[in-house]
């Protein structure tokens, strides 16, 4: 390819863009709420983790954790217990360890929060250690009594330095709050306070249990973390008969683990990129046939000038990628900003969240993701464009069907009034169109279902009766879901305006190609109503293909997402009967606007021309 | 008696760079029942534009149009539909058929819009494709026929519901002088069947067909003849005499 | 004439009558303008020049009837005929002239003169149209009828032409 032609090719293409920006602005669009909610999804992604590092870097820089706990006494457990206290001290003798700071033991109990009660877990410390958690208000333990509480817990309980708080019944006062790296509740449970042996010892004769002792470990090679634990599986104990739980973890795990409310926003908001994606692809197809359509008259000029159909098409490709450049990074600058708003809301930060720097494996996930959404949906159009213009440059039409529709026949016999009968035919003119408009609409109806889903379960959760002990940690995890709720409709919003959108672009696009024809049957006689009947019509067996598949999609998709910490269910079918009749008339109502539009243009000079 | 188009001081303007262009300038114009017609003009001289105000497929922005006697001027576009479809037939120089529609489909279209049954619209179709000889190809798309042949499912369009007055736009515009002379005999079929037709035209032969003649410049008619068949032209072939002759 | 005679008799001999009714056949419509005698006088020039032999042929209750033959060089005058491109004239001379010389001389306004002559062929052009109307489609006829209507189109054409021009000259 000569370079001389490219460049002609190059400004050619300039000249196109600015000549029709408004498409190329609407590809950019619907590919920036792509790329933007891939953006935020990246930059949420271990936003915490700064904050995290900050506490762990100031409560001593644990790199390995030990905990043994018990449920009440049984029997067997004591003697496993000691056991595991035996080999927990020769474990603080291990080679490769430099300092131990505990074990530390821990009571289990109950505490007052907000009408009902919640678990404690009292941690019995010394207070002159020096390995301390993170006070950030009031004052460690000392002398003159007091506890201190985990920063989560003195949120939820409304407790400050100087205020009391009922455990197990009676008052205790408030010395100081403090942040852990172990967590943050309500997401890190049982809730946490720390006490002085002394505190402790009146927690006992209040009835407060001993239930186990915890361990925090720095080795000298803090990389060598995880084969530390692996060199000491046997202090893992799994024995379904007894109550006793112990572990080992690295502080790299407990990282990962503390923030799960994050995570699932991040998960969340990535499967709603990529759908969106998917659903952008069926977008920019549709542009871009539309832009083909435009300029495969000019290929015939071109092909005289000494351009060749390929280079058209490279070129259109050339502006398509840097749409999808362009794309990618504003929208990973709409991550960088709406990340920490979205990270603010969760209830496991310790501290201010902090997007991680972008890194180019980051940058290039939602970049890939933004030229697959191109390719996809540039080079079919643009190659079918291709071969048409070799066919017949200036007759730009769709191809003429090849044979009477059957469907529509059928239609006619069964009573179907004309307009109708005529936008059936219309509709299976351009199989292509038609199944990308289909899948987009599925796409969106497949959402609506989930999110129909996604509500029966929350408000099902809503009403199940809280155990005791667990009423503020349910209303957490409520709020938690609501959180997930609330960016799934979001998402599945932002879903449905493009569907709309695509929706929108091909019943304008269709209402074009058939410009022709409508004029014609206006001139012999169809109102203007008639013919706006006979494009929707047209449009609407795309909308009910999308139905017919998009519910069993829907379905589909929300069994895969049930389960886990949802309880199991069924969309209920009045719901989805209710969809199945209402997104058709959405659509039609949505669809006959541009119908109406176009409808009412001077049939004369449509006539002129072939 | 009322005519079949009665026209009085037609204007349509364009806007322009400037002042407005006159396309048609002030037409007075009538068609009795039975009569051809024929607007003969150069390119530009605004008689296709002439014919749109005639058949409403654009408004007059002054004048008076009466079609059968029914005052039409000031129809909305939904009136004006309706009025058409019962009404006015047209056939255009690029025959603008449907191209999803076959043949037949095309041709029973105006009487399905005008409430006739399934059935009887069919019939009637397909009698009308029979007497204009296309009837073998009631079943094809417009994409598999030839000019010819689209131009009379075209006339056969226009007439399934036997309308006022047929409008024709250079119906042999586009086709060859065989198909052209077909359309001829079927326009002079027509017209001994008693249908009025206005046709606008720039070809002579296609003119030559009609009673009357209207001469039309710059928006104006500037001329009006019978062509009336009452006295014969002698001498048509008088060369014969002469063939060979000259040598 | 004399060619068109020579040509018809080259398939068979056959006597004046019979050539008669093919060339009535050939022309359609036309041949109402032939003057029933014209072929017979063709025949006896044609024999005078030596293009034809007549031979007598007798008929059982009927004068002999006369039957013509080409002779050698009569044939060879057929073929050299058929193959001849000459196309009668093409130019309208006449009418030409007609304008320039009202333009130039005063006496007539030329835009008129094309106006009545455009009428005039109009006319023409209509009746021939009704001749066709009657004419099968396909016949013979009819294609002489075609091709005569498409020279009066054309010749209408070129007077909307001469229309244009001279109302230009007229507007400068």
């Amino acid at each position: 390819m000569r370079w001389s032609a490219m460049g002609a090719g190059a400004r050619l293409a300039a000249r196109n863009l600015r000549h029709r920006p408004g498409q190329a602005l609407l590809l950019l669009v619907t590919l920036t709420i792509a790329t933007g909610v891939l953006g935020v999804a990246m930059s949420l992604y271990g936003s915490a983790d700064a904050a995290w590092d900050r506490v762990w870097r100031a409560t001593g820089g644990f790199d390995v954790g030990v905990g043994v706990y018990h449920g009440p006494d049984q029997p067997g457990d004591r003697a496993l217990v000691a056991e595991l206290r035996r080999r927990a001290v020769q474990l603080a003798r291990a080679p490769g360890v430099a300092e131990v700071s505990g074990p530390s033991n821990s009571l289990s109990g109950s505490i007052r929060i907000r009408g009902g009660t919640e678990d404690l877990s009292a941690e019995v410390v010394d207070p002159n250690t020096a390995d301390t958690p993170l006070v950030t208000s009031g004052r460690w333990l000392g002398d003159g009594g007091g506890i201190v509480l985990e920063s989560g817990l003195a949120a939820a309980v409304g407790a400050s330095p100087g205020d009391t708080v009922t455990i197990q019944g009676r008052p205790f006062p408030v010395r100081g709050v403090a942040m852990t790296a172990a967590g943050r509740y309500p997401l890190y449970r049982p809730a946490q306070i720390w006490v002085t042996p002394q505190t402790a010892a009146a927690m006992r004769d209040l009835g407060m249990r001993e239930d186990g002792f915890a361990l925090a470990i720095r080795l000298v090679d803090p990389n060598q973390a995880e084969a530390f634990i692996a060199t000491h599986q046997e202090f893992e104990v799994s024995d379904p008969s007894s109550s006793v739980t112990s572990f080992l973890e690295t502080a790299q795990q407990r990282r990962a683990a503390s923030h799960s409310d994050l995570d699932g926003m991040t998960d969340t908001l990535f499967a709603a990129g990529i759908l969106i994606a998917i659903l952008t692809v069926a977008t920019a197809s549709v542009l871009v046939a539309g832009r083909m359509a435009a300029r495969i008259r000019q290929v015939g000029t071109l092909k005289a000038v000494g351009v060749t159909p390929r280079q058209v098409a490279l070129v259109l490709l050339v502006e398509h990628l840097a749409i999808a450049v362009v794309a990618t990074t504003i929208g990973l600058g709409i991550g960088r900003l709406l990340a920490p708003a979205i990270a603010g809301t969760s209830v496991s930060l310790l501290g201010r969240p902090e997007p991680p720097p972008l890194t180019w494996s980051r940058i290039g996930a939602v970049a890939a993701v933004a030229f697959a959404v191109v390719l996809l949906g540039t080079v079919r159009p643009a190659l079918r464009g291709i071969r048409q213009s070799t066919l017949r440059s200036l007759d730009a039409g769709p191809r003429p069907p090849r044979r009477p529709g059957r469907l529509a026949g059928l239609a006619a016999r069964a009573g179907v009034p004309v307009p109708g009968v005529l936008g059936l035919r219309s509709a299976w003119r351009r199989p292509g169109r038609l199944l990308t408009n289909a899948t987009g609409l599925a796409l969106g109806v497949a959402v609506i279902v989930v999110a129909l889903g996604l509500r029966e379960s929350l408000d099902l959760l809503q009403l199940r009766p809280t155990e005791p002990g667990q009423a503020t940690a349910d209303a957490a995890v409520a709020a938690l879901y609501d959180q997930i709720r609330g960016i799934i409709f979001a998402t599945g919003g932002l879903l449905l305006l493009l569907a709309a959108i695509n929706a929108w672009i091909v019943a304008t696009l269709a209402a074009r190609d058939a410009a022709r024809n409508q004029a014609v049957m206006r001139a012999v006689g169809a109102t203007p109503r008639q013919t706006v009947t006979s494009l929707v019509v047209s449009q609407l067996v795309a909308c009910a293909i999308a139905v017919v598949a998009g519910i069993p999609l829907g379905l589909g998709l929300w069994s895969v997402i049930d389960g886990g910490d949802l309880p199991p269910v069924r969309v209920p079918a009045t719901s989805l009967v209710l969809l199945a009749a209402a997104v058709p008339i959405a659509f039609a109502a949505l669809v006959s606007v541009p119908a109406r539009l176009l409808a009412r243009r001077p049939i004369a000079p449509l006539l002129t021309y072939e | 008696m009322s005519y079949v188009i009665e026209a009085r001081g037609l204007v349509r303007r364009y806007p322009a760079d400037g002042s407005p262009i006159r396309a048609v300038d002030g037409v007075d114009l009538v068609v009795e029942a039975g009569e051809a017609v024929s607007v003969m003009g150069p390119s530009g001289c605004g008689k296709s534009t002439l014919l749109h105000l005639l058949g409403g497929l654009e408004r007059p922005d002054e004048g008076e149009l009466r079609l059968g006697g029914v005052r039409v001027d000031g129809l909305s576009e939904t009136r004006w539909a309706v009025f058409r479809r019962r009404n006015v037939g047209f056939v255009f120089q690029a025959f603008h058929l449907v191209d999803e529609l076959t043949a037949v489909e095309n041709v029973e279209l105006p009487a399905l819009l005008v409430g006739m049954g399934r059935r009887e619209a069919r019939h009637r179709a397909l009698e009308l494709l029979e007497r204009l000889g296309v009837a073998e190809r009631a079943g094809h798309l417009p994409d598999h026929l030839s000019g010819g042949e689209r131009q009379r499912v075209a006339v056969a369009r226009a007439l399934v519901n036997e309308p006022l007055i047929v409008l024709a736009d250079e119906p042999t515009g586009n086709l060859d002088s065989r198909a052209t002379g077909e359309i001829l005999r079927l326009f002079g079929e027509l017209h001994k069947a008693g249908q009025a037709v206005l046709v606008v035209t720039h070809d002579a032969r296609v003119a030559s067909t009609a009673d009357r003649l209207f001469t039309m410049r710059d928006g104006a008619i500037v001329g009006q003849t019978r062509l009336g068949a009452d006295t014969p032209v002698a001498g048509l072939f008088a060369d014969l005499a002469d063939l060979g002759s000259e040598r | 004439m004399r060619d068109v005679i020579l040509s018809l008799l080259a398939k068979e001999p056959a006597h004046g009558y019979e050539l008669r009714q093919r060339l009535m056949r050939a022309l359609g419509p036309a041949g109402g303008e032939l003057n029933p005698g014209q072929v017979y006088v063709t025949l006896s020039r044609l024999e005078r020049a030596g293009l034809v032999e007549a031979s007598e042929v007798a008929q059982p209750s009927y004068p002999d009837k006369k039957v013509y033959d080409l002779t050698a060089a009569g044939r060879e005058r057929v073929t050299r005929w058929l193959a001849d491109v000459t196309w009668s004239k093409v130019a309208p001379l006449e009418f030409h002239l007609k304008l320039f010389a009202a333009a130039d001389t005063g006496l007539a306004d030329p835009v008129a003169l094309v106006d009545a002559q455009r009428l005039e062929l109009l006319r023409e052009l209509r009746q021939l149209q009704e001749l066709a109307l009657r004419e099968p489609p396909d016949s013979d006829g009819a294609l002489l009828l075609e091709g005569a209507s498409l020279r009066l189109q054309a010749d209408v054409r070129w007077l909307e032409a001469c229309q244009q021009h001279f109302l230009e000259r007229e507007s400068r």
